[in-house]
């Protein structure tokens, strides 16, 4: 058998289920004393043999963004594929059954919902009520800021939620060093007391994205201190978020960091829940 | 992630989501999003629009989750969706799924080059990255049959289903993908070893 012989049979060669042989054993001792005898054709073998095993370890290998689910969760429940598990006649308002580009608070069920996603398995979705209900007044979220959740209602394709692109960097200097060392240490649970740097964050937050304003309209209707709560706390986990999402653009490859910021993904969605619960 | 609430099976999980639960679906999500993207990543070489494509196949799947009677592997049928997807989404844009330049030579028969044994070599392991950045540049209908077989898995009479060409086309595209991945790894050793 010659070189280019080896290379015409050498498919069949390579695919055969390991127990196979070819058509015909002639043929297979003649294509393997030469293949060890020739040292082109070995490395031939070996390359191609290497590279399907190399390409086969490439199955799972990355890791799609969080905000992934949330377009996805946010779809479903537009859509009604995902469904409260008990229908709650005392929030009519609140079941996103409404016209859905109608402007009231219906935009929150699946904005909250897809930004609870977003925090992966953390916190699983019946308790999330109870924890709700406990944290109403005391909760604390981190400083830092936002990567604006952008349309998480339908569209697909059409309107990204860009949790990675939109997002400006956070306003640095003395902020900097401090997210980085942040984003290594375990997260406070957000029913610790509040972090005293809330309010250095709070001097630089940018402007609102959409989701923020209509959640701000929302919470407007509540007393002056309660409304003013809510908005401190949205600003921190903004700037939490925001500051976390530079961390990570920088550093994409940091587990810890990621998981830091689905975390503040899901502690803006409690903020949202609170609200929600909140304003029946 | 690294303590998933996996507390009920896929199974279960299935027939929750069937119910609407949210918990149910972000369960099955998370079971198979790697598997999904990273299929979409291989297929387009595009991070925004893998997502977008996985994003596709994931509610494709979920509308039609109250179909699924487990007759064959759920995770069967969500590969074979996010291909569906994909291939969708080649064809729309007018991209060769079967290699336009396969057809044209499949009678072909060139020898192919001694390989000389000054060529570099890759004995050792293949870096995943380098790889990829072969994979790009590989014409997408060389592409399409490398991801699906040698990356994914699917057999050639499954791939030539799913692609819609023979089972011959579908192997010797197979070749032909690996051989130009092989000079295209070698070429990129070729200019680390020359730039250090
Ligand atoms: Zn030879």
């Amino acid at each position: 058998m010659t070189c280019s012989e080896v290379e015409r049979v050498l498919p069949e060669f390579l695919d055969r289920a390991p127990d196979d042989s070819f058509p015909d054993a002639v043929h297979q001792a003649e294509f393997e004393t030469h293949v060890k005898s020739c040292l082109a054709c070995a490395d031939l073998v070996a390359d191609l043999k290497l590279i399907s095993s190399a390409a086969r370890q490439m199955v799972e290998s990355e890791e799609p963004a969080p905000r992934v689910w949330v377009r996805i969760a946010a779809e479903l429940r537009a859509e009604g594929i995902i469904r409260d598990p008990v229908p709650t006649p005392a929030r009519p308002a609140l079941v996103p059954t409404a016209p859905r580009r109608r402007w009231s608070a219906v935009w929150l069920a699946p904005v909250a919902a897809a930004l609870l996603a977003a925090g992966a398995y953390v916190v699983s979705h019946k308790p999330v009520a109870q924890v709700v209900t406990q944290q109403v007044s005391p909760v604390q979220v981190s400083p830092v800021q936002v990567a604006p959740l952008q349309e998480a209602t339908p569209g697909g394709a059409a309107s990204p939620v860009t949790g990675a692109n939109v997002v400006t960097p956070a306003p640095e200097t003395a902020h900097a060093q401090r997210s980085e060392a942040r984003t290594n240490s375990v997260r406070p649970n957000p029913t610790k007391p509040a972090n005293p740097e809330v309010a250095a964050a709070h001097a630089v937050a940018p402007s609102p994205s959409v989701e923020d304003q209509q959640f701000l309209s929302v919470v407007s209707t509540l007393a002056p201190s309660v409304r003013a709560t809510y908005e401190s706390q949205l600003q921190a986990v903004n700037a939490d978020i925001r500051e976390t999402q530079a961390y990570v653009n920088r550093n994409p490859r940091d587990a810890d960091a990621r998981q830091h910021l689905m975390d503040a993904y899901q502690e803006k969605a409690l903020l949202y829940q609170i609200a929600m619960d909140r304003i029946q | 992630m690294t303590d998933p609430k996996q507390r009920i099976t896929e199974a279960e999980a299935i027939e929750q989501a069937k119910q609407g639960d949210e918990a149910a679906f972000e369960l099955l999500y998370q079971l198979h999003k790697r598997r999904v993207y990273s299929l979409c990543l291989r297929m387009v070489s595009n991070p925004a629009q893998a997502e977008d494509l996985a994003q596709e196949a994931f509610l494709q799947l979920f509308r039609k989750i109250g179909t699924f009677r487990g007759e064959s592997a759920f995770s069967t049928w969500l590969h074979r969706m996010t291909v569906n997807v994909v291939l969708m989404q080649l064809r729309r844009k007018g991209l060769p799924v079967v290699s336009l330049e396969e057809t044209l030579e499949s009678e072909d028969e060139t020898p192919r080059k001694e390989f000389g044994t000054r060529d570099v070599r890759l004995t050792g392991s293949i870096d995943r990255l380098q790889l990829q950045r072969a994979i790009d540049k590989l014409p997408p209908g060389y592409r399409t049959v490398f991801v699906l077989h040698d990356v994914e898995g699917f057999e050639h009479n499954e791939i030539a289903e799913l692609v819609g060409c023979s089972i011959g086309n579908s192997k010797s595209q197979l070749h032909k993908a690996r051989l130009k991945l092989r000079d295209y790894l070698k070429f990129m050793r070729a200019e680390k070893a020359k730039t250090g």
